[in-house]
């Protein structure tokens, strides 16, 4: 009997150990900003899936290009159906590392950000700077790169070349809180 | 200028009117009114889920882009000014759906709380750990 209260007990101890080292947010944001001469373009993503692994200090984001919401419906359109292939490629991944996540020890600061982006189905090693919270037990991430269009192989049609940028600045602030 | 000539001028000027009317008429059409469409699926939060947990990537095809009418158990609701939340969750079920709702519901989700039974329309645009809603509202 002993044996038995002794395995559930570790069990239960593991299984917080495991659920401590998580960290997720369902709601994060992530937006994007165009500019050319003739218009600027934004759209913004508040269903973000973001997770830390606080063990490693990797982080895995998904999310859907549909959830993209445009001012304009012609343009969200256009985004789905012609640029990024939304049936085709629906999800944009990134999946990549927090540098240094353990000796920042929870402090808050910048740190770097390395990993994979994976946008239209074509993958491209990206690193950024962020800003890093602890915020009452939230792991807090903003910041912002830059992806240039060409490098996933994203065709915008000769007509409105001069609307849509050839670099596109993308914003993000993640809230992860911890996972159970 | 010949009576032709005139007309010939004039046509092209109609024409370039019009298609200058059409083009602004497509750039500035509004975004789908949920509140007017009719749903083309009605299901629950459990046949949604567990349509996209065993066939992912067709189920997308089916329902993403879609206005979906769906009925489920209130898990969670976060309400804010712009980016109100309700978060459709089965018993027993890991995976939810999860419902962004708009702006205009908001006084109608101060009256709700967890556990109540809502029926829920708007558009799915698909599945990461849970089914994502947009551009939600409420039916009565």
């Amino acid at each position: 009997m002993r044996w038995l209260f002794f395995v559930i007990i570790n069990l239960w101890v593991l299984n917080g150990a495991l659920a401590q080292g998580k960290f997720l947010a369902k709601d994060g944001y992530v937006s994007f900003f165009s500019h050319s001469l003739l218009e600027d373009i934004k759209a913004d993503n508040n269903q973000v899936l973001s997770i830390i692994d606080t063990d490693t200090g990797s982080i895995a984001i998904q999310l859907l290009m549909r959830s993209f919401m445009f001012k304009k419906a012609l343009m969200q359109e256009h985004f789905n159906e012609n640029y990024v292939e939304s049936y085709k490629y629906p999800k944009a991944t990134f999946s990549g590392k927090i540098k240094d996540f353990d000796t920042l020890n929870r402090r808050n600061g910048k740190t770097e950000i390395v990993g994979v982006l994976s946008i239209h189905g074509r993958k491209k090693e990206i690193s950024t700077m962020a800003m890093i919270e602890f915020i009452n037990n939230e792991i807090v991430l903003k910041g912002e790169f830059w992806v240039e269009v060409a490098d996933f192989d994203i065709k915008i049609p000769k007509i409105v070349e001069n609307n849509i940028a050839k670099s596109i600045k993308v914003n993000f602030e993640l809230h992860h809180k911890p996972y159970n | 200028m010949s009576g032709k000539r005139f007309y010939v001028v004039l046509s092209f000027i109609v024409l370039a009117v019009l298609a200058l009317g059409i083009s602004l008429y497509l750039y500035n059409k509004p975004h789908v009114n949920i509140e007017k469409s009719e749903p083309e699926y009605f299901l629950t939060a459990q046949e949604l889920i567990t349509e996209y947990q065993k066939h992912e990537i067709e189920t997308d095809k089916k329902y993403s882009e879609r206005i979906l009418q769906v009925k489920g158990q209130i898990n969670e609701i976060s309400i804010n000014k712009d980016k109100s939340v309700i978060v459709l969750k089965p018993t027993g079920e890991v995976s939810s759906v999860i419902c962004h709702m708009l702006p205009v519901e908001n006084t109608k989700l101060l009256k709700l709380e967890k556990g109540d039974m809502v029926t829920i329309k708007g558009k799915c645009t698909g599945y990461l750990l849970d089914v994502i809603m947009v551009r939600c509202i409420l039916e009565e």
